[in-house]
């Protein structure tokens, strides 16, 4: 029953002023048997308010804006979280009866959203692996840990080679990426064998006796769904189960779903973006560096009326738009 | 009763529903405006004409066409006859879209919320679960009175036998309305003695019901709430109907620039500062709406409104998510929504339709796709669609492949054959294919439909779209009273 102590640093720097920022953040941890949160606080530059919700997915989301002009923005969040150890999924089901319950979901809500693979070029060539990789006789929770397996020993770990807006082609390609990427492949290979899956994200714990990849940044891994058990969480970047170790924020059928910080403002295309995670246990003395320069997947941050395009281009772009608008 | 030169000429396309000419000649809702006409020279009429193209042109009623190559924007041609609906075939209608109105609201309601439709098997769930306007941002979300339609443009048209049916409905930014309005003006000064003569109902009542609704959504309980219309801009080609609509309203016209959200409330830049708004009606697209929450590219919507419309600090018209309802492939399912959430029987009836994600439906229609006109399922305005009968072997093949390639994003109906009214051209009256879109608004106190509505004509001898983007025209609708 580890107990954790995390500190989710997002800064923004801007070269001029901006203004008119309206923010969305899911930086809240889910609240269930294996998870509990003891503490948060939330600094944000100017103290907004946030308001809060429940998405369709069941995450806690905040929402707030900041309107003055900025140079900075400042996003803290200061968490303790407890996890508890869950029973992994025994193999007292026959897996046929598995692979029909599946079946049985696959028009059910939720499960429905979590199992439309997306398209991409390599689609077919995929579809040809995971039929390899999977034996017959597998029950799901089986099948869901060799393609983790397989992606992480396919795939390269390697930052700063994708983005947010990397697209899957390109992925699959350079074979190679970051938690996000791994996570994104592993969930299209779960539902070309009709295994509901979602994307997680969330905080990766450092380990007490060796490191794991994804820390010092937000981190992302997948869940399948296994009849009779419900979501079991993998982490293809550490080819493991994310258990106790794993904090998790929001679940969603995308990265697009569950971006822990995203916002829109009004200046300036150019900012610069730092992120920290440092993560420790609450009864040893806290370590980390803040503030190291993001090298995964930066969150979305978007100007809105000033994209890095000139003007003439961007009068286009809203010409383009206006004409755009279906006026039915 | 005298035969003018006209009606020497007026020859009926056999198989087709005539709204003047019946078995019997002349019906009789048409007499008294034949009786004037006839009374009238060619010249006469030619000039009423010339005088309506002048007044649309300096008054701006124009409208654009993208894609066409040419000058994109065009006045709306407008024939000078008026389309008649009788009182009876009027009282049928408006009845059957109030009832489809009903159930189409109570689906968008259930959907964003329960689902009881789905659990029961009616609507399918894999229909509503690849739509792209089914908006899981929606969900839960708790709007004004439950209303989701406010405004509702249902397409009507009439078989060979007279029957009306419904072609589509369009929830969500549907247009045309200030075309209905500016053609009854025009009508007003070509033949001004003859609509009080006929009893013609009048449709000028639109925006100021429009109003009253949009006043009473405003969530703050004060006298004068404001109240927005909000444009994409000049370039839409329907800029001239929100301005025209917003001036009728006496509603400010914004964009997305002019409006900026904090703290939960939409507040509109002005040279006093900011004065917080408290309803909006949109004719931007949900997906540019929200720059954070939808398109994050969207330079037309406003960021965080979102947020302020989940609060319900301000209401937004039509409501957000509607286009999972006016999906054409979720219209299949319509008259089954009418026995589902009001027990009731259709009045009006669906045109038969095809959905092509099912193999069955797809191998039929592929079979006989020189009698289908198929479309795709979320455009509208006559874009992307394919006449089986008068596409070449080529398109077909092309557009065969198109399907193919996403089957769900399609549907085909049989060609319907539309009705006819008689239309001024080049000095005769001649038989032109004709639709009918009829306004709904929905508000707390019900449902309105002024009497009237757009009849949109297929000008070009022959032709089936009355689309105004594909060459169509329109006419002032008379509904009698």
């Amino acid at each position: 029953m580890p107990d954790f102590r995390i500190e989710h640093i997002t800064r923004y720097t801007y070269p001029s002023p901006v203004r008119d920022s309206a923010n969305q953040i899911i930086l809240y941890p889910i609240h269930d048997e294996y998870q509990e949160v003891i503490r948060q606080e939330l600094h944000i530059t100017g103290d907004p308010v946030v308001d809060t919700f429940i998405d369709y997915y069941g995450n806690e989301v905040g929402t707030f804006t900041y309107s003055q002009q900025h140079t900075s923005l400042t996003i803290s969040s200061k968490l303790s979280v407890t996890t508890r150890q869950r029973p992994l999924p025994g193999n007292d089901i026959f897996p046929e009866q598995q692979w029909e319950d599946l079946k049985r979901l696959s028009q059910m809500v939720p499960y429905i959203d979590f199992l439309k693979p997306e398209y991409f070029d390599g689609i077919k060539e995929l579809q040809a692996i995971v039929k390899s990789e999977r034996s017959k006789e597998d029950t799901p929770s089986q099948v869901a840990l060799r393609f983790c397996r397989y992606v992480y020993e396919n795939f390269e770990y390697v930052k700063g080679v994708t983005t947010v807006e990397t697209t899957m082609d390109e992925i699959w390609k350079l074979r190679a990426g970051v938690c996000q990427d791994f996570a994104h492949i592993l969930t299209i290979m779960l539902r070309l064998v009709n295994i509901p899956a979602r994307y997680v994200s969330g905080y990766i714990c450092t380990n007490r006796h060796h490191t794991l990849r994804g820390e010092g940044a937000t981190h992302a891994w997948a869940e399948a769904y296994i009849p009779d058990y419900g979501w079991l969480g993998i982490d293809p970047t550490n080819n493991c189960i994310a258990n106790d170790t794993h904090v998790r924020l929001a679940v969603g059928r995308n990265f697009l779903d569950c971006s822990p910080v995203r916002g829109v403002y009004k200046g300036s295309s150019d900012h610069k973006l730092e992120v920290a995670v440092s993560v420790g246990y609450e009864d040893e003395a806290h370590h980390g560096s803040f503030l190291q320069e993001e090298n995964t997947k930066a969150p979305d941050f978007k100007p809105v009326d000033d994209r890095p395009k000139n003007s003439y281009q961007q009068y286009m772009e809203m010409l383009q738009q206006q004409q755009q608008q279906q006026q039915q | 009763m005298q035969e003018s030169a006209y009606f020497k000429e007026y020859h009926p396309i056999s198989g087709v529903w005539d709204e003047m000419y019946g078995d019997a000649g002349i019906r009789a809702h048409y007499t008294k405006v034949i009786e004037y006409l006839s009374r009238e020279s060619s010249d006469d009429l030619t000039r009423k004409e010339e005088l309506a193209k002048r007044l649309f042109m300096s008054q701006g009623i124009t409208f654009t066409v993208y894609s066409s190559g040419e000058g994109i924007e065009k006045i709306f041609p407008f024939d000078i006859i008026p389309r008649i609906i009788t009182a009876d075939e009027w009282s049928f209608v408006e009845k059957g879209i109030k009832q489809r109105l009903r159930a189409l609201n109570l689906f968008l309601k259930d959907i964003y919320d329960n689902q009881f439709i789905v659990k029961d098997g009616i609507v399918p769930i894999d229909i509503i679960y690849s739509c792209p306007h089914f908006l899981r941002e929606m969900y839960k979300l708790q709007v004004p009175y439950n209303i989701y339609v406010h405004i509702a443009g249902i397409d009507l048209i009439r078989d060979h036998d007279g029957t009306f049916y419904v072609l589509e409905d369009n929830l969500r930014t549907p247009s045309g309305v200030s075309y209905m309005l500016e053609n009854r003006e025009i009508t007003k000064r070509l033949f001004p003695d003859l609509l009080p003569q006929c009893g013609v109902r009048s449709v000028m009542e639109y925006p100021s019901i429009l109003y009253k609704n949009l006043l009473s959504l405003s969530p703050r309980q004060i006298s004068n709430p404001n109240i927005v219309l909000l444009s994409p801009g000049i370039y839409n080609s329907a800029y001239f109907e929100h301005t025209t609509l917003a001036r009728l309203m006496g509603v400010e016209l914004v964009e997305g620039r002019d409006l900026v959200v904090k703290d939960q409330k939409v507040y509109m830049k002005t040279t006093v500062g900011l004065q917080q708004v408290d309803v909006i009606y949109r004719r931007v697209d949900d997906e540019y709406l929200d720059p954070l929450v939808f398109n994050p590219s969207s330079i037309l919507g406003v960021a965080g409104i979102m947020g302020a419309y989940r609060k319900g600090n301000v209401a937004i018209v039509n409501a957000i998510g509607n286009g999972v309802a006016d999906d054409k492939a979720i219209y299949i399912y319509v008259p089954e929504m009418i026995k589902y959430y009001l027990g009731e029987e259709p009045l009006l009836k669906n045109v038969p339709t095809y959905q092509l994600g099912n193999e069955d439906e797809r191998q039929y229609v592929f079979a006989n796709i020189n009698k289908m006109v198929v479309k795709k399922t979320n455009e509208s305005g006559g874009y992307g669609m394919l006449m089986g009968h008068a596409a070449s072997e080529e398109e077909t093949e092309k557009y065969k492949k198109e399907i193919l390639k996403a089957p769900r994003n399609f549907i085909a109906q049989p060609t319907i054959s539309l009705s006819a009214a008689p239309c001024y051209i080049q000095g005769a009256l001649h038989p032109r294919r004709i639709d009918l879109r009829p306004y709904a608004l929905c508000g707390p106190d019900g449902i309105e439909i002024v009497p009237g509505g757009l009849t949109r004509v297929a000008l070009k001898e022959g032709s089936l779209v009355v689309n105004s983007s594909q060459g169509g025209g329109s006419k002032d609708t008379w509904v009698l009273a």
